[in-house]
């Protein structure tokens, strides 16, 4: 038996990602005591109509999310709890919601921080309905082996170390959510454990005391002994010496009392909770308490650390006189255990797993994230710039100052080339339709290919093939003549040898400048000698001399393109921008501008 | 529980109709003369000036002044601003107009369990502390109101006969509507005052206590809450306070001068619990402190740092139950970065820390605490199962 919770009990949870929270702790408890999930339904208006996903062993559970606790009720008739973990502005008026459903006949509140009137008028409308008001502040209400409200218990291993897959002989009834979970260890360790352990808040006026708790507890023949915990300020405590001493009663009674430490403390200074106030003339105080207590015939331990003794007396008591008769404890094989995670049960060296994917450029799990092994700050405070970070990732190597600088200048003179070039006329038209940056630049980017920007790669690709294997010029154009068709990198739609591509001139200037060796760059240069003599167009255009130029450095013919991309990735981002700033009107193309060479309007057929 | 100042705490009973003195609150002379050239009150009638501060006992530290004239008024203002009473000093002073009159009453409402109690004595000032049997009590269940007829029979059974019986019983209804209405917990009048011009009743002098939780209900309480110890917060607990304002979960500082032992418990229940352990051994508190609610590490950190920055302290106690959610690992995490920083600006020689703590991932950060001792901490951790207030017992046996 328990008080409160108990096998029967259905429970829906009004509130957001903490309330989801508590419902996974549920869930934990019901996997040990190997019972189905009793959290039926959520009620939170911002996700009513979506579900909450709850882990229950390796499995998960769909939990629905209602608007009002009258449609979580009508859905799920069998509903009789709710815990509240709704802010503490709202709270009163959802707790109101649940306590006037006719299906409900327990609200736990765990929100902290509500005003007194609102906890009064609470408590009242519970009176008025015959129901339970538990809470402000409240950690919840645990009944071993049968059911968990709320994070009361803690972790999993807690609630396995305090025994609470099966039921003992003690109740808890506790101000402080924190000791709820000492207590119910200590009953755990020094007697047989607990029936049912309640956290009625620490504020000043919880919504149902102890004498309430304490007349249940009496009535459940399951519980022999109640271990109070309580706090100074207010009278909950007298009232429940009171009732203990008002006749003789079949529990016993423990108790301990916080707040002894006020008498020596400066004047008006108080501590803990917000209901742990004295009040005038020493009532409320520790020592007043603790005093009322003990005269009822409570056993009052003169300290916290005296406690799990008196409780051990108290259990052994019982056993001597027969009304426990201790159980074996269920051995550690048969208590189930939570599955582990993933990472977890590598971590324990339990399993293995192939990776999906597999990097060798990158690492991202440290405090910061290492290209090829080196750390980004290290790199940066030793000097290294972009094109550095480039050859890293691109090609694994830390390249010279030398090669860095002729990358750089790469996507200098790479970065934009006007408006009027495929990539940047695509993103600009896509600005001006309102389309976001992203998508608009790549827009741009979907026009790079073979006859714009793209052909990087493959001119590289062919001058290398060409130098690797030896052949002169003669023999590449031939074997690209029969073989492939036009010489990527080889000619221009408006430049020619009499109106030359500054870029080019530039990047052949500077690299030629430098004394290194440049094999490509030679052949190419030697290739466009002969083309360019055929037809004045056919030069070596800005894509061959960087394919060229970068093969002769070291880069792998695949990354080749890349270095366009990224160049004019900052040109397109310009545009963008740009446009944006002008807040430019949508391009639509003039019909004078197409020629319609479509067929003339005529007659449609009828459909056969 | 919040205190407020009289100020503000008169300017809610006048909200709901209670007639107040006319008065300023001002924090210079040039405020204050600037005030009386456009306020008749000041310039004709007599006067009374008080320290408005949250200072106990102000008559006897001259910090009230009655039966001033308007010049007599600036001499006290001037007087008092700037004063120092133990930390605290006084910034702020009332002047209210003295009201001439002969009776003075008692008024309050208190919060109880099920509602308030409204109390009526047909005595007023310090003669009521003498004669609390003349006191006579209403109780109002919440959510009801006070019925006219049981307010009357208050005044009665107070002692109140004639037309001051009627006006006091509605004064009472006025109260128990700022009472009600302002999320108060506790509201006194002391004295109210029979007005000798025209028999109105007035308000002298008021005691304001309201629930903070429910300010956010309460858009127009743009005042200050008063520190509740009788003296001003210190620049830690002020710091302190700021994090806990900004976290989930929440940290506590409390410092007490001429103490050595330094408390850095979790939760809002075992850190009592370890106060009065150590009182229970003798010991001589140094802190309040709390962590509770799992809160982030980086606030812990900062509860640490304060922590092991008090004055000559002997042991810090790291007490805690067994958590429900509070992350062992990750709070402990921050406790460590705390001493860690301490010691590395020279603090916590020859200071003894003490360790014992359950709850998620307990094992973990128990264990991390355990490696403070090859970082040249004395440090001596436990586990649950050793009793919640043992470490106590072990720091003060060999003090």
């Amino acid at each position: 038996m328990s008080i409160l919770a108990n096998k029967d009990t259905r429970v829906v949870i009004q509130g957001g990602a903490a309330g989801v929270n508590a419902a996974r702790r549920m869930a934990e408890f019901c996997y040990l005591n190997k019972k189905s999930l009793y959290v039926e339904a959520f009620v939170y208006p911002p996700d009513a109509g979506k579900t909450n996903e709850v882990p229950y062993g390796s499995g998960l559970l769909t939990i629905p999310v209602y608007k009002t606790v009258a449609e979580a009720t009508k859905n799920h008739p069998g509903i009789n709890t709710s815990l509240v973990y709704i802010g503490a502005d709202r709270a009163c008026a959802g707790t109101l919601e649940a306590l006037n459903d006719p299906h409900i006949k327990l609200v736990s509140m765990i929100t902290e921080g509500v005003p007194e009137k609102d906890a009064k008028l609470l408590a009242k409308q519970a009176t008025k309905l015959g129901k339970v008001f538990n809470g402000p502040s409240s950690i919840g209400i645990i009944s071993a082996g049968s059911c968990r409200l709320g994070v009361i218990g803690g972790a999993f291993d807690n609630l396995v170390a305090c025994k609470l897959y099966r039921e003992g002989s003690f109740g808890v009834i506790t101000k402080s959510g924190g000791l709820s979970n000492e207590i119910i260890w200590i009953c755990s360790q020094f007697a047989d454990g607990i029936t049912t352990a309640i956290g009625i808040g620490g504020d000043a006026y919880p919504g149902t005391d102890y004498v309430s708790y304490l007349e249940m507890f009496e009535n459940d023949p399951k519980t022999k002994a109640v271990v109070i915990v309580g706090e100074m300020g207010g009278d909950l405590e007298e009232r429940a010496a009171e009732w203990y001493g008002a006749k003789k009663r079949r529990i016993k009674l423990l108790a301990v009392v916080s707040g002894f430490c006020q008498e020596s403390l400066p004047k008006g200074m108080k501590f803990g909770h917000a209901g742990a106030k004295e009040g005038m003339k020493g009532e409320g105080s520790a020592r007043s308490k603790s005093d009322a207590l003990k005269k009822a015939g409570a056993i009052v331990p003169p300290t916290f650390g005296a406690l799990g003794p008196a409780i051990k007396e108290t259990y052994d008591e019982f056993v001597k006189s027969g009304q426990i008769v201790p159980v074996a404890d269920v051995p550690a094989s048969e208590v189930p255990k939570l599955p582990k995670t993933v990472e977890q049960a590598m971590r324990d060296n339990e399993v293995t797993v192939v990776p999906l994917i597999r990097t060798t450029i990158s690492d991202d799990r440290g405090d910061e994230p290492c290209y090829d092994g080196y750390p980004a700050s290290e790199l940066i405070n030793k000097g290294y710039e972009i094109p550095h970070i480039i050859g890293l990732l691109w090609d694994k190597r830390l390249i010279s100052k030398q090669e860095a600088e002729i990358v750089k200048r790469i996507l200098m003179l790479s970065a934009d080339h006007g408006p009027c070039v495929s990539g940047a006329y695509a993103t600009i038209l896509a600005a001006c339709a309102g389309i976001g940056l992203s998508q608009a630049v790549a827009a741009g980017m979907i026009m790079i290919g073979p006859r714009f920007g793209g052909a990087v790669t493959d001119a590289g690709r062919w001058f290398k093939y060409a130098v690797d294997n030896k052949m002169t010029v003669d023999e590449f154009l031939a074997y690209m003549k029969k073989n492939v068709g036009p010489v990527p990198g080889i000619g221009h739609r408006v430049k020619s040898l009499r109106n030359p591509d500054k870029r080019v001139k530039e990047l052949v200037g500077y690299v030629k400048s430098l004394n290194i060796k440049t094999p490509y760059l030679d052949f190419a240069l030697q290739v466009e000698q002969v083309t360019a003599a055929k037809k004045d167009n056919l030069i070596l255009n800005v894509d061959g001399t960087m394919a060229a130029v970068l093969v002769d450095i070291g880069f792998p013919v695949d990354s080749l393109n890349g270095f366009f991309i990224l160049a004019r990735t900052i040109g397109l981002i310009g545009h963008w921008v740009d446009q944006k700033r002008q807040d430019s009107r949508l391009i639509r193309l003039f019909d004078y501008l197409v020629n319609y060479a479509a067929p003339k309007r005529r007659e449609v057929p009828p459909l056969k | 529980m919040a205190k407020v100042l009289e100020g503000p705490g008169m300017g809610l009973m006048k909200k709901w109709g209670i007639t107040v003195p006319n008065y300023v609150v001002v924090t210079s002379v040039e405020q204050f003369n600037e005030l009386a050239t456009v306020n008749d009150w000041i310039q004709k009638g007599k006067l009374v000036a008080k320290a408005h501060e949250a200072l106990g006992s102000r008559f006897k530290l001259g910090l009230v002044k009655v039966d001033l004239d308007r010049k007599g008024a600036e001499a006290a203002v001037k007087e008092m601003l700037g004063k120092q009473v133990g930390s605290i000093t006084v910034t702020q002073v009332i002047v209210s107009e003295m009201i001439p009159h002969k009776e003075e009453h008692y008024a309050s409402v208190k919060s109880t369990r099920t509602g308030c109690e409204i109390f009526l004595a047909n005595c007023g000032g310090i003669e009521v502390e003498s004669n609390w049997g003349r006191v006579k009590k209403l109780t109002v269940e919440i959510g009801d109101k006070p019925a006219a007829a049981d307010l009357d029979k208050l005044a009665k059974d107070a002692g109140f006969a004639g037309p001051v019986a009627k006006k006091i019983a509605e004064f009472a209804n006025k109260l128990f509507a700022a009472f009600d209405n302002e999320d108060a917990q506790y509201l006194e009048v002391n004295p109210v005052v029979v007005r000798a011009s025209d028999g109105e009743l007035i308000a002298l002098d008021a005691v304001t206590l309201l629930d903070g939780d429910a300010k956010f209900r309460h858009p127009d309480w743009n005042f200050q809450f008063a520190a509740e110890f009788g003296r001003a917060y210190t620049k830690d607990e002020v710091e302190v306070m700021a994090v806990d304002s900004k976290i989930k979960g929440s940290v506590k500082f409390i410092q007490i001068p001429g103490g050595n032992i330094a408390m850095l418990p979790a939760g809002g229940g075992a850190s009592v619990y370890y106060s009065d352990a150590v009182v229970a051994r003798g010991g001589k508190l140094a802190n309040y402190a709390e962590y509770s609610g799992d809160p982030p590490d980086w606030a812990v950190e900062v509860l640490t740092e304060k922590v092991a920055s008090l004055p000559d302290i002997k042991h810090i106690i790291v007490g805690g139950a067994i958590a429900n959610f509070t992350d062992v690992k990750k709070t402990f995490g921050g406790i460590i970065a705390g001493f860690r920083k301490a010691k590395s600006e020279g603090r916590l020689r020859g200071v003894k820390i003490w360790v014992r703590r359950g709850g998620p991932n307990e094992k973990e950060g128990l264990e991390l605490m355990r490696k403070l001792k090859d970082e040249g901490f004395d440090i001596t951790v436990f586990d649950r199962s050793t009793p919640l207030t043992d470490i106590v017992d072990m720091a003060l046996q060999n003090k």
